[in-house]
Parts: structure tokens; sequence; C-alpha cells
């Protein structure tokens, strides 16, 4: 029992085990002080967001397929199902075959736990959603445009869009102030802890908190309830639980900054 | 209070006010009449407290749910049931307009999304399920529900999941259900609504069609009848500013081969909601009288209504018995939405005429009086013209206009542009240009059946103008042949006379 | 040493391939929980591997020592599910409360709560994962949780039957001291 309990920490920790050559361009966002769309009883002002590193663009078709192949852990039919739904890659033609799906298209039917491992196995993790909130605000110039009608138009435009049309590839767009692409308009993308985002089901009931359910205080309003965009993020994050995957959320890395 | 008893007092106070008219007029007429008044003395059904008749009987029932303008049948039961409801929520593309395409989020693939019919007391299994390919999550707040939300708090689904939650319906009535998912103005602005009945226990009387419409308000990027595929526009959402008011998702949804129908003589009972998202509506059936409102869908009607407030997020039932035979528009009658958004469908009645309850076109005194004081002259100077045998086009042409303006312009427009979809244009309508001598056939006898005018197709019925004078067809149609770029020419009253006699195929059975 | 690093080699390559170690090693089927691979450290100090839990079926809950509000609650809801099963049942039933807060509910805070609320050790388990794990726990269990400004947290609750390899077989988010009656059957199956 021990020998299985030393085994298994020294094959998660060496790092041989699953690294994928390659695997995503960073950018550097600077860091700053921002004033969150979710507004939360306990935090007063603004959050502060230290200087991280954001993938340019989401993880590709090709890329995960990459990481599958040298983590055979994470192949569709060998997954533990509590890590990964049914329909886990279930847009790939096999396990290890992508069929019809465009290697460069950004990776969808992800779950939480294979977007986290993928980005663990790059040395790296899933960014917060502070860190998404804030790289997020930025447009083509200016850092926060989120006051900006246009740039919320825009956004909104994607939801449109009927979501039975093919997914176009990562890294169209063009990149934000902070040279990063595709935070709007391509896929959902999970965040690490999604899961703290505490919204009740009946979106409606902001700042009208229950207490029993979400063991006191601490409720959650939206600052500014005409960022729709947010909002609608904050939404689709809430409903998902992390086994979970659909057919347009994916995912991108962070790293701390040294 | 939550929101059904808050429902449930304004409908009690409501009828109260009601009431308290009725009992006045009551005293003053109880020597005159011993008929009862439904809405006067008679019990209240209690609301939610009465509205539980105990565990579910019988065998699980899976619900009927029938897309618009369909209502599933009666449940036709007297005991309690469990139903199982199976609504899938749809993202789909589909026409608001023609040549206009928008993203609808639907319940059941339509707008408004699929009608469900169940009893009071009835415990219904709800299971919503979001179609994988759903970018959104969705969930479903239905009126009807006794519960946190609506249900809503049980029903948030991610795409590709299915949620499950349970009510009893303790409360009679017709009612609204929406999503609820942030921002809840833009899932219902997408067409996220539809109707949910709850039967009283009793049922409600037998009638002859049934139909289901709901009004709903569209924000599109583009101007109204802008072409291509239309986006949502949250600002004008916000400032209340639609680029479409509709019945049933989009425009024609009720008309041309789509027009509601009945005979004369069959008892019609509408089920009309507004999903809104922002807009009330002044519901209005043009050439009928409600004979019962159920006023926002509750347990007590009003009798002899032309015209019903819907809120928005509520709905109301009519019932109006057919008398005569031709085209009812229903209409918002805030009516630049009707006739310039779009709010406006049509109930076509066919049948023997009843021509004591209707005349039909009469030549109306008052219309011709009114204007033809002023330029009577024109037809004056035409008719002596016409006696001394030199009649020219010019005078025609005059007599002609005085005669449309106030004849025809009521359908086609004083500009000859008609009603799209509805009354066919006679500008430069490439129907005349194909043959004018069709012009004078069309008036006196008239014209039923499809017939396309400028590339859009038409169903309607044009009734024989046959109380018009061969003087008066003929210079009419030499009006409408020399305006609005049609080709000119002349007709005669001795051309218009011949054409009278004989009676072409497509000819109209009158209105 | 040497006989330590073949066992360990050994270990190693089985793993890799796939192959089971030995009988009792065989991996929990990839619907157990425990296919999670988390370190777990519990009132006593002892530290292991989550998928030693297996071999009965357990309640599985997270919660963290200094939570006033409604943690108290998930001790009262697990104690409750007890009450309705007999001795025998009782005893092949465990009971795992699983902390948010590793940080702080070392074992000696972990204790502390045990000592208080009379937990029987025989059958509940207080315990740590690492903090990078605690997420992790929270995904395959359904639990929500952030951590406010002032060390306490908000969270979601619920109780998670998991069956003697790790499947989940019922959970519910009714705590307190009557207990879910829909869950206690099921609980009751799983005791079968």
């Amino acid at each position: 029992m021990l020998a299985t309990a030393l085994a298994s920490a020294l094959l998660l920790a060496t790092p041989t085990a699953g690294l994928v050559a390659g695997g995503g361009d960073y950018a550097t966002v600077p860091g700053g002080s921002f004033r969150s769309t979710l507004n939360y009883e306990d935090v007063v002002g603004n959050v502060d967001v230290a200087p991280f590193a954001l993938m340019k663009r989401p993880v590709t078709n090709g890329e995960f397929l990459a990481f599958v192949k040298s983590n055979p852990q994470w192949q569709r039919g060998r997954v533990a199902t509590v890590m990964a739904e049914p329909r886990y890659l279930s847009h790939w033609a096999g396990p290890t075959d992508l069929g019809q799906a465009n290697p460069a298209q950004p990776v969808v039917q992800v779950s939480w736990f294979a977007a986290s491992a993928y980005c663990e196995a790059q040395g790296a993790r899933l960014p917060t959603w502070n860190e998404w909130e804030y790289a997020a605000a930025a447009d083509e110039t200016r850092r926060d445009a989120r006051k900006d009608p246009v740039w919320r138009e825009r956004i909104l435009a994607w939801y449109s869009r009927p979501s039975n049309s093919a997914l176009p590839r990562a890294g169209l767009q063009t990149p934000n102030v902070y040279g990063v692409q595709d935070l709007h308009g391509l896929v959902w993308e999970w965040t690490d802890d999604f899961s703290s985002l505490l919204v009740d089901a009946d979106n409606r009931n902001q700042g009208d908190p229950d207490n029993a359910r979400f063991c006191g205080a601490g409720a959650l309003s939206m600052d500014d309830r005409d960022n729709y965009a947010v909002l609608m993020r904050v939404a689709m994050l809430s409903s998902l639980n992390a086994p979970d995957t659909t057919a347009n959320l994916g995912f991108r890395c962070a790293r701390d900054l040294p | 209070m939550t929101r059904p008893t808050r429902y449930l007092a304004a409908v009690l106070a409501l009828a109260g006010l009601l009431l308290a008219g009725c009992d006045r007029d009551n005293a003053s007429n109880a020597a005159d009449t011993d008929t009862p008044r439904a809405n006067a003395s008679e019990g209240e059904t209690g609301g939610s407290r009465k509205g539980d008749f105990g565990p579910p009987q019988g065998k699980p029932i899976d619900a009927v749910l029938t897309s618009p303008p369909l209502v599933p049948p009666a449940t036709g039961r007297d005991y309690p049931a469990k139903v199982v409801v199976s609504l899938d929520v749809v993202e789909k593309v589909m026409p608001i307009s023609e040549g206009v395409d928008y993203t609808f989020w639907t319940f059941g693939g339509t707008v408004p999304g699929s009608f469900i019919r169940v009893r009071q007391g009835d415990t219904v299994e709800f299971h919503l399920r979001n179609m994988p390919d759903s970018k959104m999550p969705h969930n479903i707040d239905l009126h009807g529900v006794t519960g946190p939300g609506g249900g809503a708090t049980s029903s948030f689904t991610a795409p590709g999941h299915v949620t499950r939650f349970t009510f009893k319906a303790l409360n009679a009535g017709l009612y609204v259900y929406h999503c609820a998912t942030a921002p809840v103005g833009m899932h219902v602005a997408n067409g996220m609504y539809g109707l949910i009945l709850v039967e009283p226990p009793e049922g409600l009387p037998p009638v002859d069609k049934e139909y289901y419409v709901m009004q709903g308000d569209f924000y599109t990027t583009g101007k109204y009848r802008e072409k291509g595929l239309q986006g949502f526009d949250m600002e004008k959402a916000i400032d209340e500013h639609p680029t479409y008011v509709l019945f049933n998702g989009s425009e024609g949804s009720l008309t041309g081969d789509k027009v509601l129908t009945a005979n004369t003589g069959e008892n019609v009972r509408l089920y009309v909601g507004n999903g809104g998202p922002n807009l009330v509506s002044s519901f209005h059936v043009i050439g009928e009288i409600f004979d019962k409102v159920w006023y926002e869908g509750g347990t007590k009607y009003q009798e002899n209504v032309q015209t019903t407030l819907i809120p928005s997020g509520g709905a109301a039932m009519m019932e109006f018995h057919m008398e005569v035979p031709g085209s009812y528009v229903l209409v918002d009658h805030s009516l630049f939405r009707a006739f310039n958004k779009g709010a406006l469908g049509i109930l076509q009645a066919s049948g023997p005429e009843n021509k004591e309850i209707y005349s039909g076109l009469e030549v109306d005194a008052v219309y011709i009086g009114d204007r033809a004081q002023a330029n009577m002259e024109a037809v004056t100077v035409a008719a002596e013209s016409a006696s001394t045998g030199d009649l020219t086009v010019e005078q025609q042409v005059k007599a002609g206009e005085a005669l449309f303006l106030g004849t025809c312009s009521t359908c086609h427009q004083a500009n000859g542009a008609g009603m799209e979809g509805v009354f066919p244009p006679l500008a430069n309508s490439d129907y005349i240009a194909k043959d004018p001598s069709a012009l004078p056939r069309v008036i006196l006898h008239g014209l039923e059946g499809p017939v396309t005018v400028n590339g859009t197709d038409y169903n309607s019925i044009m009734p024989p103008m046959s109380q018009l004078t061969d003087d008066e067809v003929a210079n009419i149609s030499t009006y409408v042949l020399n305006s609005w770029g049609n080709p000119g020419g002349r007709v005669t009253k001795d051309e218009a006379a011949a054409i009278r006699k004989v009676k072409p195929a497509n000819a109209s059975a009158g209105h | 040493m040497n006989r330590l690093l073949i066992v360990l080699l050994a270990a190693c390559t089985m793993l890799v391939a796939g192959l089971p170690v030995s009988a009792a090693d065989t991996p929990p089927p990839r619907d157990s929980i425990y296919q999670l691979p988390v370190q777990l450290t519990d009132q006593a100090g002892g530290t292991y591997g989550w998928k030693t839990l297996r071999g009965k079926p357990r309640l599985v809950a997270m919660f963290y020592t200094s939570c006033q509000y409604i943690c108290p609650l998930i001790v009262d809801s697990g104690k409750a599910i007890e009450k309705q099963l007999t001795p025998a049942e009782r005893n092949r039933l465990g009971i795992v409360l699983i902390s948010m807060d590793p940080a702080r509910d070392d074992p000696a805070a972990l204790k502390k709560v045990a000592d208080q609320r009379k937990l029987d050790t025989a059958r509940w388990t207080l315990a740590s994962p690492k903090a990078d794990d605690v997420r992790g726990v929270a995904g395959v269990l359904g639990i929500r949780y952030r951590a406010l400004a002032d060390g306490e947290f908000n969270h979601t609750s619920a109780l998670v039957l998991v069956d003697a390899e790790g499947r989940i077989l019922a959970r519910t988010e009714q705590m307190g001291t009557r207990p879910d009656p829909e869950f206690v059957v099921a609980v009751k199956q799983a005791l079968r």
C-alpha cells in the first residue's frame, strides 16, 4: 500500500510523464487594480490582479490531441467518468483520431478536469475568473473597453450567431491590447475557480442571499447590470459542473510570472 | 408577497372592482331580469388553498404538447393525475420576416413555445432538455407554478443536459412560461416564452375551434424588414424601441396560407399570451366582439369586449361566435405596431353570407359624402361630357380619382400601395401591366384565390363592386391605368358594360 | 533501500502499464471518485491516498472547522442518517468530512471538532486534502465554494453516498437533523 502511494507520488512528480512539446504561445498581461463586474459583499473596491501570462489563443484540437496521445489516461473511453462526462471529445472520430475536426479549431467538449490536466502538463494552470475578466475587458487599443456600447454589442453579436455553424479556427481575431486573441466571440472558456461563482440558479435573485444555501453572507450582485457580456459568462459557468463538457466550451492556460 | 400570491391578489382585486359595478346594476335591474351573470355573485375558487385535490391517481400521462397556433385537446379528466412534460430548448435560425432571419432561442423549436395543457391539481413532472448544440444555459419559470422562481431555481440547464423538477398546479388559469436565465430580458426577447393552461376542475366549455396566439416584441440591429441575418440589439431593448411586434414570432405567421380558419356558426376560443419582454398588448380582432374575455387568463370573465389589455408576461382567453364570413384581422390596437411592425394576423371565416348581420359593401354615403362635396364636381363634369360624347381621358382620370378615394383607397391606399401580404398594390403593378383589361373585370366581379403581384403572393378576397355603374367603373379604371407608373390607356363605359356580363372563373363569391 | 527502489520501479511500471499491482490494489472503476488522485491527512495525523477509503460505502461531505453556520449542520446531517440505521448498518458505513480549508484544518483542528461533536473515529474520518486538490475534490462531489476575504467560505453543502468502490449512488443537499427520506433509503440499500 505504501509502495503504491509512493509510486503514485513519483509518477505525478515526474515531469517526463506528460509534457507536451510546443503547446501555445503566451502573452504577458501586466497587473492592475480593476473593478470587477462581480460585486461580492466581502470585496471592497477594486480587485488586484498580479501580472500573469495568458495563452494568446485557446487550446486547439491539434494541441489537445498531442496531449492525450502522451497521456492516455485522458483519452476518450479511458478517462475516469467522474472527471469527464460521456460527451467528452465526442466531436473527434476516435480517441486519438480527429476525423473531421479541424486541428486549428479550439478544442471543445472538454471538462474542467481535462482542461486543468492539460495546463498542468504544460507547467501552467487555468486562469482565475479575475484574470480572465481582466484580460477580457480589453479591446484592440484599450485595457478597459467595458463602458463602450460598441464593445458590448460586438460581444452580444456572438450570441446571435447560430451555434450549429462550424467553429472558426483559433487565432483569427485581432489581438487585444495585451496581444491576446479570441477571448470573446469564439468559445466559452473554463476558469480555475469557476465553481466559486455562487450564483442562484434563478439568476433573478441576485443580491438576495439565501444564507443557508451558500453558508453565510458574501452575496454576489452584478455591479454593472448593463454588462450583459459578463452576465452571460457568469450564467454559463455557474450552470456547469467540473466533469461537464459542451460544444461551445474550451479553455486556455495561464502561468504565474516570476 | 410571492408572485402567485400577488397575481391572485390582483385578479381578486380586479374581480372585486367589477363585482362592485355589477352589483349596482343588479340592484337596479333586479326586477327586469333573472338571468344569472357569470361575474356577479358567484363563489370564489379559493385559489391555491383549495387547489390540491390529493395525490395523483392512475398511470402517469405523457403531456400532449402542440406547436402554435394549435392547442392540445382538453384533458377530459375529472381526477388529478401525474403528467410528464418534456420540453426541449432549441436555439435555431428562423425567418422573422420575409428575407429576414433571426437566431431565436425556443422552447420546443417554435416561438412561442409548445402549448402545455394540464388540469388543476395535476402533479407535473417537468423535464427541461437543453440541446447539446446550444450555446447558452437556460431554465424555465412557469407562472402557474407555486414555488421558488416558478421552477427557475430548479431547472438551470447547461447545454447537453436535462433537469427535472415536479410541481402541483394549484391554481387554474392561463399562464405564461418563459426562460429566466440572466440576462432575462434577452432570453425572452429571443423568443423564450409560451403558455401553459391549467384547466379548472370542471374543464372549459367545449368550443368548435381553439387557437394559440402569443405576442412578442423583437429588437434587431437592422431596421424593420432589413434583409439578412439580424442580431439582437440590447440598446433598443433597454430603450423599449422594438423593431418588430409580432404574433407567433414572425411576420406572416398568421396570414396567407397560415391564416386561422373557422366557419360561420362556430364558437372560437383564442388563448392569447404576451411574452413581452416590454410591451403591453391592446388585443383586438377587427370585425368581432369578444363575447367573453377571461381577462388576464383568470377564472372570471367579462362579456362584450372590443379590446382587451394583455400585460407583458400575461395572457387572456376570449371566446366569440362567428356570424359572418370574411377576414378578421387580429391586431395590437396600438396601431403603428400592427401596420408598421407586424402585429397583425388573420382569422378567416368561411360560410354563407348573413346580410342581416352584415350586408357587405354598399355604397357608404358617409365616405363619398364627406369628400365628394369638394370634388363631386369632377364626376359631374365627366357625366356631362359623357352625355355629349366628348369625355376626355383627363376628365375620366379626375372623376376616377374622386371615386377611387371614396371607395378603393380604404384597402389599396390612396397611393395604390396596398398592404403587403393582405391587399395587393395597384401602383406599378405587373398584374395590370400584363393585362389591363383585368382591371375593370376585377372591379366588377371581385377576385378570389392566389395571385402574385410585383413578386409577392396574395390570397385574400376582393369583393365585387357590382354596385358601381358602368361610368364609375370606366372612370376608376382609367384613373388607375394612368397613375403610379401603370401603362396608361382608358376604359369606356361600353367596355365596362360588356365586362359586367361575363363572370370569370376567379370571381369572388362576395363578402 | 535497494528493495524499496525495486518495489517502487515495479509499481511504477505496472501502474503505467495499467496492470494491477496486486489483487488488493486493482484500480478503481472509471466512475469512482477515487480515480482522482487525492492525498488526505486525517485527524489522527495519518496521510494516505483517499482511495484507501475503498472497501465500504461512505457518506462524503465537505466542510471546514471554523465554519459557524452550516458546517455544524453537516455533522448533524451525518448523525441524523446514522440514527436511521441499525447498529450493524452503522458499522458498515463510513462518514468522511473533507476540509476545504487545509491551510488551517491541520490534524489538531480536525481532532478538536471530532472531540467536540463526540464523533466515533472508527466510523468518522475528518481529513484535509492538499491545497491544490481541494478544487478537484469539490469537482467530483459537485460542491461549489469560495474563500472570503476574512478566511471564511461561502459554499454549497451536500452529502454524497458512494459505494465500496467509490461510485456515487445518491446525493442530497438537505442538511440538518431531519434527513432526506429518499436519501436514507439509498443509504440502507447500499448497506445491504
